[in-house]
């Protein structure tokens, strides 16, 4: 099978790149898992600050490879014109790869203090804090390569058809931009800085990413069920709609308790009650286009991945961020494991799931197929359940962690320290990290799938009934 | 899940029953994401005003939502109800226990629900796994 457009290959690299640091996040998550039981385990190589670091930059990092793999990937088809520059995509994908990678070798192998030292932190402080740890000069790379990854998309939407798909992207790219630029404003008062620290955080993840995953999730739907541009347009414009009303005001739940007006507590416990609408419609949205579907895809696969997307969307950043989202119970559980068991749900069921079903419903294709061999889709469909039912596990035990610990930390009357209460939480970490463990292999079979063929007897009589029929 | 046999590709016109369908599902998930108590309350008049006259489609998902609805009564509340008289109420694994199951059965039948209505709006039938009554 062909491409429709050639400049589509450009993507391929970027989701290696994704799939890679994948790997490295997952590793970096398994040390984490174990030093939370083992307390110094690899210490001093890696201390757990720099783990924590390298786990959640990776993250951000291969979701940001997969999202631009994906526009690369949609844009020339949905704008039915090529890429405007291929060029610079592969230039783009190098000095992203590189940057990463030096990033991570620095948090790795120099001090994070002499790392900020080296790298000019003094002349605009920006680093030492939580998800925006990157030194300036990534993050003055980040900003460039996003404006030039944005001005090639953009020329290419301008110069061909206008779709609601393309320009649903479109905004969620330019959003993710200029949110990110919240990332150089870091007053010294440290509730403004909360304040706006969020305005990349909680903007992106619960914001304009969400634009993203709409228009990645409809794309791949349009493409695999054969149902009419209509009905998936008119499906995203109310999930977007829903984003963006609930999703900005939302972010007041960040700013319980941080030292911000008390109204706040209304408005973000209001508006973020609202938060798990677009997933609910997202997921009524996904199982809907496929049951009525005009076409058999034979990319079971990737289908899978989408309807998986829509569920674990709505549970991990619906249900599990509504469960402590209300200030009233917020007050309890703020910064406790519930959070962390949150965090880990949505950002897989969201954000990894779409990008893995881009990647399963355009890697074949890229590879000159339109689907892979059956037992490669075999396989990769177990990894997607290793992968799911022990993310949902991982998020349990979180969760049964995070109420003893809200429990034995903030509601008895005579409250325990943070440390003896974490040492009573040791069986739920040492369960954690054995779904971890599971994860691993489900991303092992997953990474296998790509390499799986065909059985020669299996292939014969595929071949067989192809031309029988 | 609900069980998907082959999809028939429906066309334009919408079989008949099926705002019937739509809104017992829309009704099943008000009950346990809105108004609980009121949304059931609306079902059941729905199931008794249409249980001899509905189309197939419509009494499918009606008797589905209907048998769905008492089940995660006894789901949420009874069970729930048991779990803090045997624990207590005062220990710190009772919530444990109380709260992930909680979160785990209500969000499995919210999840129930929303397949069912994306069902509902495709014109196809539905059965609940375990919790439904089975298609006639």
């Amino acid at each position: 099978m062909q491409l429709h457009y050639q400049s589509q290959a450009v993507a391929k690299p970027y989701f290696i790149a994704a799939i890679a640091l994948f790997v490295g996040q997952i590793l970096f998550g398994l040390i984490l898992g174990l030093q939370y039981v083992i307390g110094d385990f690899l210490f001093p190589a890696i201390p757990f600050n720099v783990a924590r670091m390298v786990h959640t930059n990776l993250l951000i990092v291969w979701l940001l490879f997969g999202f631009m793999g994906a526009a690369y990937y949609l844009v020339p088809e949905e704008t039915e014109t090529e890429l405007h520059s291929p060029l610079l995509a592969h230039l783009l994908f190098w000095i992203f790869l590189v940057a990463g990678a030096l990033t991570v070798v620095g948090y790795l192998t120099v001090p994070y203090a002499t790392l900020a030292e080296m790298t000019g932190n003094e002349l605009l402080a920006t680093m030492g804090r939580e998800f925006l740890e990157q030194p300036l000069p990534t993050k003055l790379g980040i900003v460039v390569v996003a404006l030039a990854f944005l001005y090639n998309i953009g020329m290419t939407i301008l110069k061909g058809r206008k779709t609601a798909i393309g320009m649903i992207l479109l905004m969620g790219l330019v959003g993710l931009a200029v949110f990110f630029l919240f990332a150089f404003y870091n007053p010294s008062n440290l509730v403004r800085d909360k304040y706006f620290w969020w305005w990349v955080v909680h903007l992106w993840v619960e914001g304009v990413w969400e634009l993203i995953l709409g228009a990645i999730l409809g794309f791949v739907l349009l493409k695999i069920t054969g149902v009419d541009r209509e009905v998936i347009e008119k499906w995203l414009y109310v999930i977007i709609t829903l984003t963006l009303v609930s999703g900005f005001i939302g972010t007041g739940h960040h700013y319980y308790w941080i030292g911000t007006p008390g109204y706040w507590q209304w408005w973000g416990g209001i508006f973020s009650a609202l938060e798990p609408l677009p997933f609910f419609a997202m997921t009524v949205f996904c199982f809907n286009m496929v049951n009525r579907r005009r076409r058999q895809h034979p990319n079971k696969a990737a289908t899978l991945w989408a309807l998986g997307t829509g569920v674990m969307a709505f549970l991990g950043a619906g249900v599990w961020g509504f469960l402590h989202t209300l200030a009233p119970i917020n007050y309890y559980t703020h910064g406790t494991q519930i959070t962390a068991a949150h965090g880990h749900m949505a950002f897989y069921g969201a954000y990894v799931m779409v990008v893995l079903t881009i990647i399963s419903y355009a890697m074949p294709i890229l590879r000159g197929r339109e689907a892979n061999p059956e037992r490669a889709q075999v396989l990769e469909m177990w990894s997607f359940w290793l992968m799911t039912v022990s993310m949902v596990f991982i998020t349990l035990f979180l969760t049964a962690a995070g109420i003893l610990q809200v429990w034995l930390q903030r509601i008895i009357p005579n409250p325990q320290p943070f440390m003896q209460v974490q040492n009573q939480l040791t069986m739920f970490y040492w369960m954690r990290w054995l779904a971890g463990v599971v994860f691993l292999i489900g991303l092992t079979v997953y990474i296998y799938s790509f390499f799986a063929r065909d059985r020669p007897q299996t292939a014969e009589a595929r071949e067989g009934q192809t031309a029988t029929a | 899940m609900p069980a998907s046999p082959e999809p028939s590709p429906i066309g334009d016109a919408s079989p008949p029953g099926q705002g019937l369908a739509i809104a017992a599902e829309s009704l099943y998930l008000v009950n346990l994401l809105l108004l609980p108590g009121l949304g059931f309350l609306l079902l059941l008049w729905l199931y008794f005003r249409h249980r001899k006259d509905a189309p197939p489609l419509a009494r499918v998902h009606v008797w589905q939502t209907v048998s769905a609805s008492l089940w995660a009564g006894a789901l949420l509340v009874l069970a729930n109800l048991l779990i803090v008289a045997l624990g207590g109420y005062q220990a710190a694994w009772t919530w444990v226990v109380v709260i992930l199951y909680f979160t785990t059965a209500h969000t499995t039948l919210v999840v129930l629900g929303i397949l069912g209505l994306a069902r509902a709006l495709a014109g196809q039938p539905c059965r609940y796994p375990v919790i439904g009554k089975l298609l006639p």
